[in-house]
């Protein structure tokens, strides 16, 4: 039951996320992007990862993906246009770049899985024999305040002043003109 | 096998909660509404007009399905299923009663939020796939507000979750009562472990939680898009803003979700703030009334009472109140509610290290 549910998470993002790239109509393949998403989240929590699934569904259903689809209601159709027949051919230079990353990408997956498999890293071998891995039922919202506020402190703050920054950028950005 | 049955009949258990609550919350509205505005409400329909909202949705059941010409058929039927799938799936973490929930994870109110903001997809997907203006208008407004007014609701849970310290909403339920594991303090001073009822509930453990309350009320309002908050429905301006397409059953599903919603936010602020399924009677010497009535039964009951009367106060706000515009909405929003949202998490972060030790 559970390997069907992954599958089909599995196939739903990758099937999704194959009509997003390929839609002409970029509303329908936004609000597709969205199933791309959700599905994601989903395959997040067969790694027992909740916290961040939900964290995907807040973040990027709630915020990014709402805040597209106004930059993409808000734009110019002429100019949507224009970027709409660029993508028409097969054969041209963004095809071309985008080929190659996915090449690369793929690389690297395969190359790790086939590392993996030849050897286990050491820690991973040490922790499994200590007894020391996540169990469905474990309260990982603690671990995760915990790690947070001690072994990862730093990178922490250092994110939460760059979004302070970004805050602070984007009310400048906003607010009126004064008049003179 | 026997497992797979229960998660079966429960979402359909729930969904016939949700239906029926719609058919009474709907005559509630109108016999509400008829006695604000001095009047009657529905008469004709059985005995006090008590079938009318039936003959409603009977009616609403048989219409035909009809697509406006020029919208996009997918998004325009889509819509209404994500509009009401999102508000469905919330419900599957609430607690009805002790242990008695669909779904115990240690996520559960950060699942609330963010499964309710796909609510907001949902909304602008019927708003662009109607292809009318007045639809998407209502759509724009309608996500402006509901994403301004997250933050707020934002700010109010985690002042809660600072003193409760767990988002599971089963263990926020049982802090609260007479089955609680740790001591409970009434305003910080007295002990109520043993007590329970009315003295025991959050907003009386740490008292300014009864402005965190309020401020979730008011935001939840605005979330569900109810009057006073109503712009993106308008009537009078928008003739009903991203519904304006939609008729038979699939008006039938956006007008479900409404309604879901507003139970939804009015039980998830009495599991959170007003003791969840804890009865408000205290025990007072040797007559236990708090210990005579608690357990599953009751719990169900008194988790139903609770949330039927906030969503009574829901309805009277509607029927009393005009309608805001858009820009005091959003000064009520970022000026007032965002900024004490802030005090009151300053507040509860000094309670927590100085008063609950």
């Amino acid at each position: 039951m559970e390997e069907f549910i992954f599958y089909a998470f599995a196939a739903l993002a990758i099937g999704s996320a194959l009509l997003v790239v390929s839609l002409k109509n970029t509303a329908r393949a936004l609000f597709l992007f969205f199933v791309t998403l959700f599905s994601m989240a989903g395959l997040f929590i067969f790694a027992l990862a909740d916290f961040v699934a939900i964290t995907q569904i807040m973040v990027y259903v709630g915020g990014v993906l709402i805040l597209m689809l106004f930059a993409f209601m808000l734009s110019n159709k002429e100019l949507l246009k224009s970027l709409q027949q660029l993508s028409g051919r097969w054969i041209n230079l963004p095809n071309w770049q985008s080929l190659l990353l996915v090449l690369g990408f793929l690389a690297v997956i395969l190359w790790g899985i086939i590392e993996w498999q030849q050897q286990t890293p050491e820690w991973i071998v040490q922790n499994i024999k200590q007894g020391n891995i996540i169990q469905p039922n474990d309260n990982n919202v603690q671990q995760l305040g915990l790690r947070f506020m001690t072994q990862y402190v730093l990178p922490f703050e250092v994110i939460s002043v760059f979004l302070l920054m970004v805050l602070i950028g984007a009310a400048h950005l906003s607010r009126k003109e004064e008049q003179r | 096998m026997s497992q797979l049955i229960v998660h079966i009949i429960i979402p359909i258990a729930i969904f016939g909660f949700i239906a029926l609550f719609t058919l009474f919350a709907v005559y509630a509205e109108r016999k509400i509404a008829g006695f604000v505005q001095d009047r009657l409400g529905p008469m004709e329909t059985g005995k006090y007009g008590l079938l009318q909202t039936i003959a409603d949705i009977l009616k609403l059941l048989q219409k035909e399905f009809i697509t406006p010409k020029a919208a996009d058929r997918i998004l325009f039927a889509v819509a209404p299923i994500i509009i009401f799938g999102a508000v469905y799936i919330g419900y599957s973490v609430i607690p009805w009663a002790p242990d008695w929930l669909p779904a115990n994870t240690h996520t559960g109110l950060f699942f609330i939020m963010a499964v309710v903001s796909i609510d907001a997809i949902g909304i602008l997907m019927a708003g662009w796939g109607s292809n009318n203006k007045y639809s998407l208008l209502g759509a724009i407004r309608a996500i402006a507000q509901m994403v301004s007014y997250e933050i707020p609701v934002g700010l109010s849970l985690i002042a809660a979750v600072m003193i409760t310290q767990t988002l599971n909403l089963n263990e926020i339920g049982y802090q609260q009562g007479i089955l609680s594991a740790d001591p409970i303090l009434f305003l910080g001073i007295w002990d109520v472990s043993h007590i329970g009822g009315i003295f025991a509930w959050h907003v009386f453990q740490a008292p300014h939680l009864i402005v965190v309350y309020l401020i979730f009320f008011i935001a939840s309002l605005a979330e569900c898009n109810r009057a006073p908050f109503d712009i993106p429905e308008a009537e009078s301006e928008l003739i009903g803003g991203f519904h304006t397409e939609y008729g038979g059953i699939r008006f039938a599903f956006i007008f479900l979700a409404e309604y879901a919603m507003m139970f939804l936010v009015a039980m998830l602020g009495v599991v959170i703030f007003l003791g969840g399924w804890n009865t408000p009677l205290p025990n007072i010497g040797v007559i236990r009334l708090a210990d005579w009535t608690t357990g599953i039964g009751w719990g169900i009951f008194w988790t139903l009472l609770k949330s039927l009367i906030v969503v009574g106060v829901q309805i009277w706000i509607r029927w009393t109140l005009p309608r805001f515009r858009a820009d005091q909405l959003m000064s009520l929003c970022w000026k007032v509610m965002i900024p004490l949202g802030f005090l009151c998490m300053a507040i509860s972060g000094l309670w927590r290290i100085l008063v609950m030790v």
